[in-house]
């Protein structure tokens, strides 16, 4: 039994990764990243559009969301937390195209746009992922903490922010890939980045430039994804790596 | 050292906590508050470091108001130990056990000292636990560390709101022992959390038993075992009280309050150390181990002999007579 | 046009109250004389994620019973769903498109419906698995011991202590789907995203915004609708 399920996972692996490994073959052979190879220039230009809208947006919501969500968890203004958990759960149903096409509305056409949008989309995550990760340090530890007269902000940094750290990674690493998702939309604001060629090819039906821009794009979520998993593992305190696998066994 | 002037506790404006609570803990003493579920003794610990605020009257701490003390320098000087989960996971056993004093900025090498030192006191190694997690630590471990935690800047005064309370009964006998070894040697000020009378009566100088916010009773333990104040601490310390009691004298105490006896040729003898609890003794002659017990000090002389008539006697003394 | 007109009546007043306050006013006149035609769009965005979820749920749901049988395969499952998860939407579909073009279908309903669908099965997936784990291994040696098959057990025990959970995954792929539909109009699978498309190529806030707001009523109302749902599925007994 033991190894038959076995037997079946690895097939189920095997089956996948030769499906992509088809897939792979299958473009090169149809010469289906031709345009990379044609134009570079252009494709380290849009790359780097792409990843500047990410990276820019995601780094300045880390800044305000985090102090954000810092900020509505300290007891004095607790009772607005509700409020902002609100605001960001509701916010999320709104659709990204539709995110960036208001702040083309107020911002006009260009990269700011685009970095805007996404500024105000990925604080959502950020702020949710932060509060949760606070609010879910447990209570006795505060009390202990304030017991061996920990100040507030002592409290806040050696025993808040370590244990809600992964939470507040998670949330970020939620907010970067889907920005690199709505960042391909950005062309539609006139920003650049890889989703022109994307646009282009639905466009003109021509998968050369579907290709050439939907697989990197692809990859690239799938990396920065990895690179926060990872992140998630490196930062985050040994004994709380433990105290979770103890919780969920 | 700490005392409480007519401390009374309202919460949200309706629920009465504590009512006009009067008692006093002396330097170096072990008090130990007990009471059933809900009747105000976490409430109580917790006004005295503030993390709970005073409604009305108030507590000195070395005579000095906790209202008006500086609530973070008044805490660095108290130690505290809660019931469960005070440990922090995200700090090694070290950081966990050091965090007071390194925030009073000790040097390195002071503080592996003191870590070595109270590991030792609790009795773990401080070498093999130093850079382990509160959760590669058994429950009875993490509550060794949490004791020398609160241990750490060696405060005079210790706040433990049931801190033996999760473990189970041999672990718990364990560390309540060494823990009374510790208390030997430190001679903190202690209030303590318990529910359990045994502990209680083990350990305390003296014993505080609540009942919905009230004192019912402030007393040494033999005597609120002897004489309990009313009908509510009788039952509270149970029908075998009296037996309880038993352990709270040693031989020595009989033999200084009454006479011995000489020893009978005719009864089946066997020897006992004065320094032993009467409830040895008792057991012994219930067991019928022996018929009478020859009392010897430590260096072996022949002191006399009790028997259970003697022990009645003693008893009789004890609780009808005495104060 | 029976409905525009109460549909007027209903939103008239309103409409006096935010006079004051422009983009209101403009999106209650946009809905108002566009009710029909943003009623269409919102059929098409209806059909298209509920086409999706059902497929999703009728392959999902064995997948994660599946799983909870054959822990190597869960694992390897869950990852691959959770790939799935991280590509991009338009990503997506620009990489089906030559794929399904192979069978003539690389633009249109198709390959939004197959985006869709992969998107949901991280969290069914996951959810159906989480929850046929966690029921009780008393309940399931009880079950054993009255002498039921895998299969009955699994019909009679697990799955009627597991569709709480399920119905939480659906929700969630739900959720999402009303989402990245409002994407698929991209690729020309029509759908509430359709407004806010054209609201951009007209520079159109008004347009945007009753877009938005369209797509965004529609995911809490779905989400309302499938607690409810959840609520009436859930067995009395395993009600909290
Ligand atoms: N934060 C609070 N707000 C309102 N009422 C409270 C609060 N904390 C405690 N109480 C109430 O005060 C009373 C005393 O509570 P306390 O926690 O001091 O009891 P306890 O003696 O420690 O009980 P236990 O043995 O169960 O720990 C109880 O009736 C409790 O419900
Ligand atoms: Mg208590």
């Amino acid at each position: 039994m033991e190894r038959t399920n076995k037997i079946i996972a690895l097939i189920i692996k095997l089956v996948f990764w030769g499906l992509l490994v088809a897939f792979f073959v299958w473009a090169f052979t149809n010469d289906m990243f031709s345009t990379i190879v044609e134009q570079p220039d252009t494709f380290f230009r849009l790359l780097g559009e792409h990843v500047t809208i990410v990276l820019l947006s995601g780094a300045a919501a880390v800044l305000l969301a985090v102090p954000l969500g810092i900020f509505v968890t300290r007891p004095k203004f607790r009772k607005s937390e509700w409020l902002i958990i609100g605001i960001a759960n509701l916010g999320q149903t709104v659709p990204s195209l539709a995110v960036l096409a208001l702040a083309m509305g107020f911002l006009g056409i260009g990269i700011s746009a685009a970095i805007v949008a996404l500024f105000v989309y990925s604080l959502l995550p950020i702020i949710q992922n932060t509060i949760a990760g606070i609010d879910s340090v447990d209570d006795d530890m505060i009390d202990a903490a304030k017991g061996m007269g920990l100040t507030n902000s002592q409290i806040l940094w050696k025993i808040e922010l370590p244990n809600a750290l992964t939470s507040i990674i998670a949330g970020v690493r939620t907010a970067l890939v889907i920005n690199i998702g709505t960042a391909a939309l950005a062309y539609l604001v006139g920003a650049g980045g890889l989703g022109v060629w994307i646009f282009t090819g639905i466009r003109l039906f021509d998968n050369a430039f579907l290709m050439s821009g939907a697989v990197p794009v692809t990859l690239l979520a799938i990396l920065i994804d990895y690179l926060f998993k990872w992140l998630q593992f490196a930062l985050v305190p040994k004994g709380l790596r433990l105290a979770r696998k103890a919780q969920n066994s | 050292m700490i005392h409480f002037n007519d401390v009374t506790k309202v919460y949200n404006g309706n629920v009465k906590a504590i009512e006009n609570m009067n008692f006093n803990v002396e330097d170096g003493e072990l008090v130990i508050m007990l009471g059933p579920s809900g009747c105000g003794k976490t409430t109580l610990l917790r006004m005295v470091n503030q993390l709970e605020s005073i409604t009305d009257g108030d507590i000195m701490l070395n005579g000095k108001s906790v209202k008006q003390s500086n609530k973070i320098e008044m805490r660095r000087n108290i130690g505290y130990v809660i019931q469960s989960n005070g440990l922090f996971p995200n700090m090694n056993i070290e950081d966990n056990a050091m965090i007071v004093p390194n925030l009073l900025g000790w040097d390195r090498k002071k503080m592996r000292d003191r870590f070595n030192t109270l590991m030792e006191l609790v009795g773990l190694n401080p070498d093999q636990y130093r850079k382990r997690f509160p959760h590669e630590l058994s429950g009875g471990q993490q509550q060794r560390v949490g004791v020398a935690r609160a241990l750490a800047a060696d405060p005079p005064v210790m706040l433990m709101d049931e801190p033996f309370g999760a473990l189970d009964p041999i672990i718990r006998t364990h560390l309540q022992e060494e823990f009374l070894q510790i208390q030997k040697e430190l001679k903190k000020t202690i209030l303590f959390v318990s529910h359990d009378i045994d502990e209680a009566v083990k350990m305390a100088d003296k014993i505080a038993l609540l009942k919905g916010g009230q004192m019912m009773q402030f007393a040494e333990p033999a005597k609120m075992l002897n004489k309990p104040a009313n009908s509510f601490v009788a039952e509270f310390v149970g029908q075998d009280r009296v037996l309880k009691s038993m352990s709270l004298y040693t031989v020595k105490d009989l033999a200084t309050a009454l006479t011995l006896k000489p020893v009978s040729e005719s009864l089946e003898a066997q020897n006992i150390n004065e320094n032993l609890s009467l409830r040895v003794a008792i057991s012994k002659l219930l067991n019928q181990e022996a018929d009478q017990l020859i009392v010897e000090n430590n260096n072996g002389t022949n002191k006399g002999s009790i028997t259970l008539d003697l022990i009645e006697q003693f008893l009789h003394r004890e609780i009808k007579e005495s104060v | 046009m029976g409905i525009t007109k109460k549909v007027e009546v209903y939103l008239g007043p309103l409409q006096e109250k935010f006079r004051r306050c422009p983009p209101i006013s403009d999106l209650i006149d946009y809905f108002t004389s566009n009710f029909t035609f943003v009623l269409g769009y919102t059929w098409d965005h209806i059909k298209l994620v509920g086409s999706a979820i059902i497929i999703a749920i009728v392959i999902g749901v064995p997948l994660g019973i599946y799983c909870s049988v054959n822990k190597y395969a869960a694992s390897t499952i869950l990852q691959i769903a959770s790939i799935m998860m991280t590509i991009p939407s338009l990503a997506l579909f620009g990489i089906m498109i030559p794929i399904l073009s192979l069978i003539n279908e690389g633009i249109g309903t198709l390959p939004a419906i197959i985006a869709l669908v992969l998107y949901s099965q991280l969290p069914i997936i996951r959810n159906t698995y989480t929850a046929i784990s966690n029921v009780d291994p008393d309940i399931r040696d009880a079950a054993n011991g009255i002498g039921l098959t895998t299969f009955q057990r699994l019909y009679k025990v697990e799955l009627p202590n597991a569709i709480p959970l399920i119905m939480a995954g659906v929700r969630t792929a739900t959720v999402l789907n009303i989402g990245v539909g409002a994407i698929a109009t991209l690729i020309g699978a029509g759908g509430l995203g359709g407004i806010i498309y054209q609201g951009i190529l007209r520079n159109n806030t008004t347009m945007i915004l009753a877009g938005a707001l369209s797509v965004a009523v529609l995911a809490l109302i779905a989400d309302l609708f499938l607690r409810l749902i959840e609520n009436l599925f859930t067995p009395k007994g395993v009600k909290k």
